[in-house]
């Protein structure tokens, strides 16, 4: 909600008002007005055809949209939602004109659409009437994909392109040392879960989950599987966000008392089943590393590797033990994407009557404080309870020539500054 | 001859349609369809059954190879389940490539590894056979990725900027005015079929020039060059044409390593794509094109094998 002015609750936070900026222009010359968002936000929730945003924001109610002037709305909430800005502000949601046609895209941003070729490349031209000044700085954006690895390095190297990104993290270090490469490195909240379904056998005993969280050391895994890129976690997500519990110790390998949990819970010589996929860098790399770490406390894992399609495939979501992807995102809106009974990504099956009251008691607090001590007990029932291994936080690697400069480092997650493009020039 | 021709046709034919129900079968059995791979991660029920409505993968299987095929026997192939465009259009400029780095492969590795295996039958022994011999079994024991990739690092990265690593092609230009893209490709595909091809021209030239004909024909008094060229050659061609044609249309089915490493848009790489992607129509109208291709060729070559064969080119009379 970048493009917005202002953006304010009522006091019970179910009514929203936005203001947007003045004199953004969309990519076809129209300037953006009210009826614009409106139809945007309108297009993500449409029930036949829901975008990748619509389940974060479910809480709107459809017919809730109110014009106020050319520039402001107001949207009505079915239950108070205290951080709906930050909701409204996820990747996934954009703003297009109300003529929108997927087939010539039109949006705001410093790029305009020229052409596409599936797998092969996308051309996009300055967007004159930007409204940051002076951007971008660049005529025109040409993405190229690639379908390996190697051959997007030779491409940096030898001058055919200027910027990659998702180096491969062992190859983070090879890349910095090379002349005329630069590579861009980002503290990320971005993490690779490994995740237990709370309703299945074994992991259904919460000292069996306990037992496995145990298992983990953090930092050998951060080592072997990231090559050293990341940080270690605390088996809690959105590190960035303000009501984020920085007060829970840091939990370490402990193979004794993890030993201890699994006897008492009759599950002596545990053997599961971890399945993984390579549907992102370093996922597979840390299902290896835990496999060996668990050997340590006569837990044995068995490893079943599938490939993209049969993860995503009919057991999705489903899986008792596998694992998972996600970018950074603050608390609230990870909550409803993953950690809710109706939330679209519940992989652990997270069904806690305690936890769901105090998110519901947070998602009505405007109170930044009050709000805060809630959401730091909610995090303590998942530190202790909860389904998902979280071991660490990956570092998001990307690589630049010499000759341009202007990436900056993002925490989102998001390659190549959260693809900020817009500020990048010639040197 | 024409019987034959059309004789061959015919069942060529016959083939690719079993083949297009085999394509069909090994993508009905693969895990996922086309819309959990397009949606991934974001693979909700609701979305996934939305994408699957616009797909018509709600539809029976049978009724969509029905569908596929009725479309086929029209010559339209359909569009693509990932990006909905239509396949011909899809694939054409892939195909155009694909040919193209086989023509240029072809061109360099015919009359290279002919004169090769020639050079090395006619000194058998010697130590330009050995040499010649030692060179192709090191290149046949390389996989071609580590050949293309020290290729790039000699050529476009770390010794000289003289080729471009990855091809990229200027888009609107035809690909033949920007060859420099496609020689590093070419090249590794030769030095992949060149031992094989040379090896095979070797050994039936050495057994031809071992024939009590070509004897006869040296006792004669004819010049070596004359006895080579004019009457052991033309003979010891049958395998190495046979050989070609297999290696050629090896090539011509893509070879998705070499498209890889040079990220070179061809019919391999984009059906690796159509199998993840689980996009039938785009693997149907690829596989059936590489059978085509197979067939062709083959029959090509034993048309060739025909006509250099004097008791068989009689036999048709």
């Amino acid at each position: 909600m970048i493009l917005a002015e202002e953006i304010s609750p009522n006091p019970t936070a179910d009514l929203w008002t936005l203001r947007l900026k003045q004199g953004i222009v969309f990519h076809n010359g129209k300037a953006m007005t009210a009826d614009d968002a409106i139809f945007s936000i309108q297009r993500i929730i449409d029930p036949k055809n829901p975008k990748a945003g619509a389940a974060g924001l479910s809480d709107i109610d459809a017919a809730g949209f109110k014009k106020l002037d050319d520039r402001t709305f107001s949207i009505r909430l079915k239950q108070p939602f205290a951080t709906f800005d930050v909701q409204l502000g996820e990747y996934a949601n954009g703003i297009v004109p109300v003529d929108y046609d997927p087939q010539k895209p039109v949006g705001t941003g410093p790029f305009k659409f020229v052409s596409f070729t599936p797998g092969d490349r996308s051309v996009f031209a300055a967007h004159k009437q930007y409204w940051r000044s002076g951007q971008p700085y660049v005529d025109e954006l040409v993405i190229v994909d690639f379908p390996d690895d190697t051959a997007r390095i030779n491409a940096l190297l030898s001058g055919q392109i200027h910027a990659i990104d998702n180096v491969p993290f062992a190859q983070g270090r090879i890349l910095e040392a090379t002349p005329g490469v630069k590579a861009l490195v980002a503290n990320t909240g971005a993490w690779l879960p490994f995740t237990m379904r709370v309703d299945q056998a074994p992991f259904d005993d919460v000292r069996v989950r306990q037992a496995m969280r145990l298992l983990v050391d953090r930092k050998q895994m951060v080592e072997q599987a990231l090559s050293g890129q990341g940080t270690i976690a605390n088996d809690l997500y959105s590190p960035f966000d303000p009501a984020y519990a920085k007060g829970l110790p840091q939990r370490h390998q402990d193979l004794d008392r993890a030993k201890s949990l699994l006897k008492a819970a009759g599950h002596e010589n545990l053997e599961v089943e971890l399945v993984t996929s390579s549907v992102a860098a370093g996922v597979v790399e840390a299902a290896q590393v835990l496999v060996e770490q668990a050997r340590g406390a006569g837990v044995k894992i068995n490893l079943r590797k599938v490939d993209s399609g049969v993860f995503y495939g009919d057991n999705y979501l489903k899986w008792a033990f596998a694992q998972d992807f996600w970018f950074t995102r603050d608390y609230l809106p990870q909550v409803s994407a993953c950690a809710l009974p109706g939330s679209p990504y519940n992989e652990t099956h997270w069904d806690d009557a305690e936890f769901q009251k105090l998110i519901a008691e947070a998602r009505k607090t405007l109170d930044k404080e009050r709000r805060a001590a809630i959401l730091q007990d909610a995090q303590l029932l998942e530190y202790e309870k909860g389904g998902y291994i979280i071991w660490g936080f990956r570092n998001q690697i990307d690589a630049y020539s010499g000759k341009v400069a202007g990436f900056q480092p993002s925490r989102t997650g998001t390659p190549l500054g959260n693809y900020g493009f817009g500020a990048v020039h010639f040197v | 001859m024409i019987a034959i021709l059309l004789r061959r046709l015919g069942l060529g034919a016959v083939t690719l349609f079993f083949v297009s129900l085999l394509v069909f079968g090994t993508t009905q059995a693969l895990p996922g369809d086309a819309a959990q791979a397009i949606l991934g991660k974001e693979a909700t029920p609701a979305r996934l059954a939305a994408l699957r409505e616009r797909l018509h993968l709600d539809e029976p299987v049978w009724q969509q190879y029905g569908k596929w095929l009725a479309n086929m026997a029209r010559g339209d192939l359909g569009r693509s389940l990932a990006t909905e465009e239509p396949v011909s259009q899809l694939i054409a400029g892939r195909v155009g490539n694909s040919g193209f780095l086989v023509a240029l492969s072809a061109l360099i590795a015919i009359p290279l590894s002919l004169a090769l295996g020639v050079i090395s039958a006619a000194r058998r022994d010697q130590a330009i056979d050995h040499a010649l011999t030692t060179g192709a079994l090191v290149l046949a024991a390389l996989p071609e990725f580590v050949i293309g990739i020290a290729l790039i690092l000699v050529f476009a990265t770390n010794l000289v900027h003289l080729l471009p690593a990855v091809t990229l092609l200027a888009e609107g230009v035809p690909i033949w005015r920007q060859i420099d893209q496609a020689i590093l490709p070419a090249v590794t595909l030769d030095l992949a079929v060149i031992p094989y091809m040379s090896r095979i021209m070797r050994a039936s030239m050495i057994e031809v020039l071992e024939s009590d004909y070509v004897q006869m024909a040296r006792l004669k008094g004819l010049s070596p060059r004359r006895v080579i060229l004019r009457h052991a050659l033309p003979n010891a061609l049958v395998p190495f044409v046979q050989v070609t044609a297999l290696q050629l249309a090896w090539l011509a089915g893509g070879v998705v390593v070499v498209e890889f490493v040079f990220r070179y848009p061809g019919i391999g790489a984009a059906l690796v794509d159509g199998v993840a992607n689980r996009d039938l129509p785009v693997v149907q109208a690829l596989t059936l094109m590489v059978g085509g291709i197979y067939v062709l060729l083959n029959m090509v070559a034993d048309m060739a094998t025909i006509l250099l064969t004097p008791r068989l080119r009689t036999a048709l009379r």
